[in-house]
C-alpha cells in the first residue's frame, strides 16, 4: 500500500515537473525571441529544460518497460496480456507516426528546396554585377573630376583656396569638398550639407593609401538606401609644404541608388534564405523529430497506461483466483468499474462469498462430526466393553481402550492392518479371531456368543457379539465386534454362591455338632466305667473318634464361616518386607527341609492395608506352597516383593513361586474356587480365601504353572488408600457394566 | 526506482551531449579591460578580439547585418548580501557588408555614427578598441561603497525574423559571446 502511494506521488510530481518545465520553456522562448542577448543567455537553459522533460518521459517509459520485462520474467499473472496489449498499442501508434514522419520530412526538404533556383541565383548575381558596373562608372567619374579639381587647386594660391574649392564643388556637382593636411586636419572646406553636419575625418586606412601616393575611392551606402561616391587624392606639393589631401564626395542619382539598393536588398534576402537553407531543413527535421518523438513516447506511455488500466482488474482476478485456489477464501477484489470486467469482478466476489459460506458451513459440520466422533471416542474409551470396528476386508478400523485392556493388545495402534495379522502371537486375540473367522467363514455376519478364552493364568469368559455396519450409501461398511469380560462377574456370582453355601453349611452343620459332641461325651462318661473292658475300650475309641471328628468338622465349619464372613478392613500403614520376613521365619522353622527365600525391593515404601488379612494372605500362600512340597525332600519357595504401577496408581507386587508339582492342568481355571485342591489334606479354601482377601483390597491375583516346573501365584495390591479406592471404583464400574450387559 | 533515476540521468546527459547547440564556434575574447576616473567620470578602456564563426561570416558576406553588443554592468559589492546592480551601459554596433560597394559599414546604433571599411579585419579591429567610454558619473556612487564592473560582448545575426528565432533557438552558431570579465572600479 505504501509502495503504491509512493508510486502515485512520484508520477504526480513527475507530471507536475514536466508541466512546469514545458510552461517554463514557452515563457523563456517568448522572452528570448525579442531579445537576442537574453536568448543567448537562456537558450541553453531552455534546451536543458526540454531535455529534462523528454528525459523524464523517456525515463518513465523505460521504467515501465523494465517493469514489464521483470513481470514477464517472473511470470506475473497478466504480464503476457499486458505485453501483447502494449505491443499492439505501440504498433498502432508508431505505424501512422512513422508514415507521417517520412512524408513530412520529404515535404519539408522538397518545400524548402523549391525556394531556391539556379536561374534566380544567377539573375541576382548578374544584377549585382550590373549594379557594381554602374556604380564603377560613377566612381570613375568622381575620381576623374576630383583629380581635375586637384590639379586646379594645386595651382591656386592659399588665399583663394576656399573660393576655388566652392567653385570647383559647384562645377563638379560634388556634395562636399574638403582639403586636409597630412595630419588629417581640415585646411579648407566647401559643402552643400547643413552647417550642423561635421565632416568625418579620413580614416587611417584612407590616409595610409593616400600617403602612398594612390588615390582612394569608395562607394558608401547611406541609411536611406542612397549611395555617395567618396574620392580622396593626394595633392602634389612644393618641397616646402606638407602633404595635402583632397576629398570630394559625389552623390549618386536617386534613381540609380534606388535600383542598386533594391538589387542589394534582394541579394541580401536571397543570401539570407540561402544561408538558412540547411539550418532550416535540420531545424524542421529536428522539430518534427522532437514532436513525433514526444508523440511516440506519449503514445507508448499511453499504451502502458491503458494496458495497465485494462490489465489491472484481470491481474486482480488472476491473483484472486490463485489465492482462492490456494485456499484463501477471504480474497475480496476492489470495487469494480462499470464494465464487463466489473461484472466479472462482482461475480468473482460473489463466488468467494458463497465459497466462504460453504466452507464455514462445512467447517461447522465437520466440527459437529468431530465433536460427535470425540464424544463417541470418549464413550468408547470409558466403556468397559471392548469394541473393535473392522472394514469389510476385516482390517482394523478402530478399537477402544477396553478392547486392549481385555485382550492385552493395543489394537487401535495398528489401524489399517488385517485383524488376522494383528492376532498373530496374541493368545487371547488369536482365540477371539479364530471364533470370529469361523462365523465369517460360515457366512454369519451377525452373531452373539459367550466364549471362554484360555490364558496362562487361567481363563477369561467373554460375551461377544458381531454386527454389520451399514450406511445410506454403502451396503456393507464393515463390522463391529463388541465383547465384554464377564470373568469377574462370574467369579463374583460364584463367590456369592459359595459364600451362601458356606454360611448355610456353617449354620446347618455347626448347630448339631455341639449336641453330638456333648452326647458322645455323656455316653462315654456314663457307660465307660459300667461296661466290660472290651466294650469299654470300644466305646472309648468310638466316642473319641466322634469327638475328634466333630472337632474336625467344627474346624471345617469355622473355616467356611471365616470364608463367608467379610468384616470391615482395618487399614494401617506397615512394612510389607517386615511382615513377609516374620511369616517366612515361622515356616522356615516349621519346614526346615524347604529353602524359603525372600527378595524385596529395598525402596519399597510402606503399604496401607489390613495388616491381619495381608498376614493371612502370606500364611495361606506359604502354607499352600509348603503343602505342595510336602512329598519332596528338598524344595524351594521364593517370595518376591516389588513396587509396580497399574493404570497410573502405585501398587505392590507379591510373587510366590515354588518348584513343586504345580496346579493340575484340568483344574487350572478353578484354582481359586473353594473346595478345589490337589492335596489330600487340603480344605480347598486356602487360595480361595487369598483371592477373597486380595479382592477386598481391590487387588488382582493370578496363578500359573511355570514352564520349568512348579506353581506361581502373582498378587498385585494397591500401595495406598488412594490407589485402593481408585482400583475399587474401577472394578465396581466394570462389574456394574458387565451386569448391565448381562 | 533507482534504475529509473539512473535511466533519467543517462537520458538527460545524452540529450545534453548530443545537442548541437552546445558547441559555440565563434570566439570573442576580451583581452584587457579597465576603467579610470577622469574629471569625475569613470571611463572604460578595453581591447577585444573577434573571431567570427564561419556561419556568421557567411551571413555577413550575404549582406545580413550583425549586431555587436558590449555590456558593462556596474554592481555594488555587498558583503552580506547579493551584489546590487547600480547601472548597465549597453553599447551596440551594427556591421553590414554592402555587396554592391563591397565595403563594410559599421554603425553605432547608440549615436548613429557610421564608418566604412574595405575589409572585415578593419571593421573588427575598430570594434575591438574601446577607448574612453563613459561608464558612470562618480557622484552617483556612494563614497564608502565598493563597486565592480563586469563586461561582456556578444555578436548576433540580428536579422532573422521572430518565427525563425523560435525554430533556430537550438542552434548556437549564429551568435557568439565572450566570457564575463570583471574588475573593481578604482576611485
Amino acid at each position: 500500500m505504501v509502495s503504491r502511494s509512493l508510486k502515485h506521488l512520484f508520477y504526480t510530481v513527475a507530471a507536475a515537473v514536466g508541466l512546469v518545465l514545458a510552461l517554463s520553456a514557452l515563457v523563456l522562448l517568448a522572452k528570448t525571441s525579442n531579445n537576442s542577448a537574453e536568448l543567448d543567455r537562456l537558450s541553453q537553459l531552455t534546451l536543458v529544460i526540454n531535455g529534462v522533460g523528454i528525459a523524464i518521459l523517456a525515463g518513465m517509459l523505460l521504467g515501465n518497460i523494465f517493469r514489464l520485462i521483470g513481470d514477464l520474467r517472473r511470470q506475473v499473472p497478466g504480464a503476457r496480456l499486458k505485453g501483447r496489449m502494449v505491443a499492439a498499442f505501440v504498433a498502432l501508434a508508431l505505424l501512422p507516426l512513422s508514415v507521417v514522419y517520412y512524408f513530412s520530412l520529404q515535404f519539408i526538404n522538397r518545400g524548402i528546396d523549391t525556394w531556391f533556383s539556379v536561374q534566380v541565383e544567377q539573375g541576382l548575381d548578374d544584377a549585382l554585377e550590373l549594379s557594381r558596373a554602374a556604380m564603377d562608372i560613377q566612381i570613375r567619374n568622381g575620381l576623374r573630376r576630383t583629380q581635375a579639381m586637384g590639379r586646379r587647386i594645386e595651382r591656386q594660391q592659399e588665399s583663394r583656396l576656399l573660393q576655388t574649392l566652392t567653385e570647383e564643388r559647384e562645377a563638379s556637382g560634388a556634395l562636399e569638398v574638403v582639403l586636409f593636411s597630412g595630419r588629417s586636419r581640415i585646411v579648407a572646406l566647401s559643402s552643400e550639407r547643413s552647417v550642423n553636419s561635421v565632416p568625418v575625418l579620413p580614416t587611417d586606412e584612407v590616409m595610409l593609401q593616400v600617403r602612398a601616393g594612390r588615390p582612394f575611392v569608395s562607394l558608401d551606402p547611406l541609411d536611406n538606401d542612397q549611395y555617395e561616391v567618396r574620392t580622396v587624392i593626394p595633392l602634389s606639393q612644393p618641397a616646402t609644404r606638407d602633404l595635402r589631401v583632397l576629398r570630394a564626395v559625389y552623390p549618386v542619382t536617386q534613381r540609380l541608388s534606388g535600383i542598386v539598393s533594391n538589387v542589394r536588398q534582394s541579394y541580401a534576402d536571397y543570401s539570407k534564405l540561402k544561408l538558412l537553407r540547411k539550418p532550416l531543413k535540420s531545424t524542421f527535421t529536428l522539430s518534427l523529430t522532437i514532436v513525433l518523438l514526444v508523440s511516440a513516447l506519449a503514445a507508448v506511455y499511453g499504451a502502458f497506461f491503458f494496458s495497465r488500466r485494462l490489465v489491472a482488474p484481470i491481474q486482480q482476478l488472476v491473483a484472486g483466483t490463485e489465492a482462492v485456489a490456494k485456499g484463501n477464501l477471504e480474497t475480496e477484489l476492489a470495487p469494480p468499474p462499470r464494465d464487463e470486467i466489473g461484472v466479472l469482478v462482482s461475480s468473482f466476489n460473489d463466488m468467494t462469498r458463497r465459497l466462504r459460506a460453504a466452507r464455514d458451513e462445512a467447517q461447522r459440520t465437520r466440527g459437529a462430526v468431530e465433536a460427535e466422533r470425540a464424544n463417541l471416542e470418549t464413550i468408547l474409551a470409558r466403556l468397559s466393553t471392548g469394541v473393535i470396528a473392522l472394514t469389510p476386508d476385516l482390517e482394523i478400523r478402530t478399537a477402544n481402550a477396553a478392547a486392549a485392556d481385555i485382550l492385552g493388545v493395543d489394537i487401535d495402534q495398528r489401524r489399517g492392518e488385517p485383524l488376522k495379522s494383528v492376532a498373530e502371537g496374541e493368545l487371547l486375540l488369536g482365540q477371539l479371531v479364530d471364533i470370529a473367522n469361523a462365523h465369517f467363514s460360515a457366512g454369519e455376519t451377525e452373531w452373539r456368543e459367550q466364549i471362554m478364552l484360555r490364558e496362562a493364568a487361567g481363563r477369561r469368559v467373554l460375551t461377544c457379539a458381531c454386527t454389520e455396519l451399514t450406511t445410506d450409501r454403502v451396503a456393507l461398511a464393515g463390522f463391529v465386534i463388541v465383547f465384554d469380560d464377564i470373568t469377574t462377574l462370574l467369579e463374583a456370582q460364584r463367590d456369592a454362591a459359595w459364600g451362601e453355601v458356606a454360611r448355610r453349611l456353617a449354620h446347618e452343620i455347626k448347630n448339631p455338632l455341639t449336641p453330638i459332641q456333648l452326647s458322645a461325651e455323656r455316653l462315654r462318661r456314663k457307660y465307660l466305667s459300667q461296661l466290660p473292658p472290651e466294650d469299654a475300650q470300644m466305646l472309648d475309641r468310638a466316642t473319641h473318634t466322634i469327638v475328634q471328628q466333630v472337632e474336625a468338622m467344627k474346624e471345617m465349619v469355622n473355616a467356611f464361616s471365616d470364608y463367608a464372613r467379610a468384616p470391615e478392613l482395618q487399614i494401617s500403614r506397615f512394612s510389607l518386607q517386615r511382615l513377609a520376613a516374620e511369616v517366612e521365619e515361622l515356616y522356615r522353622a516349621e519346614a526346615p527341609h524347604i529353602g524359603i527365600a525372600l527378595e524385596s525391593d529395598p525402596d519399597l515404601p510402606p503399604i496401607e492395608a489390613d495388616n491381619g488379612r495381608v498376614r493371612q494372605m502370606l500364611h495361606n500362600l506359604l502354607r499352600n506352597a509348603v503343602e505342595a512340597l510336602a512329598g519332596s525332600e528338598r524344595g524351594h519357595i521364593d517370595v518376591q516383593l516389588a513396587a509396580t504401577e497399574r493404570y497410573g496408581h502405585p501398587m505392590v507386587e507379591i510373587v510366590v513361586t515354588d518348584d513343586g508339582p504345580g496346579f493340575q492342568t484340568a483344574s487350572m481355571h478353578q484354582v481359586f474356587d473353594p473346595y478345589v485342591t490337589s492335596k489330600p489334606k487340603g480344605t480347598g479354601l486356602g487360595l480361595a480365601i487369598v483371592r477373597k482377601l486380595v479382592e477386598e483390597h481391590a487387588g488382582t491375583i493370578s496363578a500359573r504353572n511355570r514352564p520349568e516346573g512348579g506353581a506361581q501365584v502373582h498378587i498385585v495390591l494397591p500401595l495406598n488408600e488412594h490407589a485402593r479406592e481408585a482400583m475399587l471404583t474401577r472394578t465396581q464400574r466394570r462389574t456394574e457394566s458387565q451386569r448391565a450387559h448381562s | 526506482m533507482n534504475r529509473l533515476l539512473v535511466t533519467i540521468c543517462v537520458c538527460l546527459f545524452a540529450t545534453v551531449a548530443i545537442s548541437p547547440a552546445w558547441s559555440d564556434e565563434g570566439v570573442i575574447e576580451i583581452r584587457s579591460a579597465e576603467s579610470e576616473l577622469v574629471d569625475g567620470v569613470h571611463l572604460a578602456m578595453a581591447r577585444l578580439q573577434y573571431q567570427l564563426s564561419e556561419r556568421i561570416e557567411q551571413a555577413l558576406a550575404g549582406g545580413i547585418a550583425l549586431e555587436f553588443v558590449m555590456e558593462f554592468e556596474i554592481d555594488r559589492v555587498r558583503r552580506w548580501w547579493l551584489d546590487g546592480n547600480v547601472d548597465t551601459v549597453r553599447v551596440s554596433y551594427e556591421l553590414r557588408f554592402d555587396s554592391v560597394s563591397e565595403r563594410y559599414t559599421l554603425r553605432n546604433t547608440n549615436t548613429g555614427q557610421r564608418t566604412t571599411y574595405a575589409t572585415i579585419f578593419g571593421a573588427l579591429n575598430a570594434l575591438g578598441r574601446v577607448d574612453r567610454l563613459p561608464l558612470i558619473d562618480d557622484t552617483l556612487l556612494s563614497e564608502d561603497g565598493r563597486y565592480r564592473v563586469s563586461m561582456r560582448a556578444s555578436v548576433t545575426i540580428s536579422e532573422y525574423p521572430v518565427s525563425l528565432r523560435y525554430l533556430l533557438f537550438w542552434r548556437n552558431d549564429w551568435r557568439a559571446s565572450s566570457n564575463r570579465v570583471t574588475w573593481s572600479l578604482d576611485r
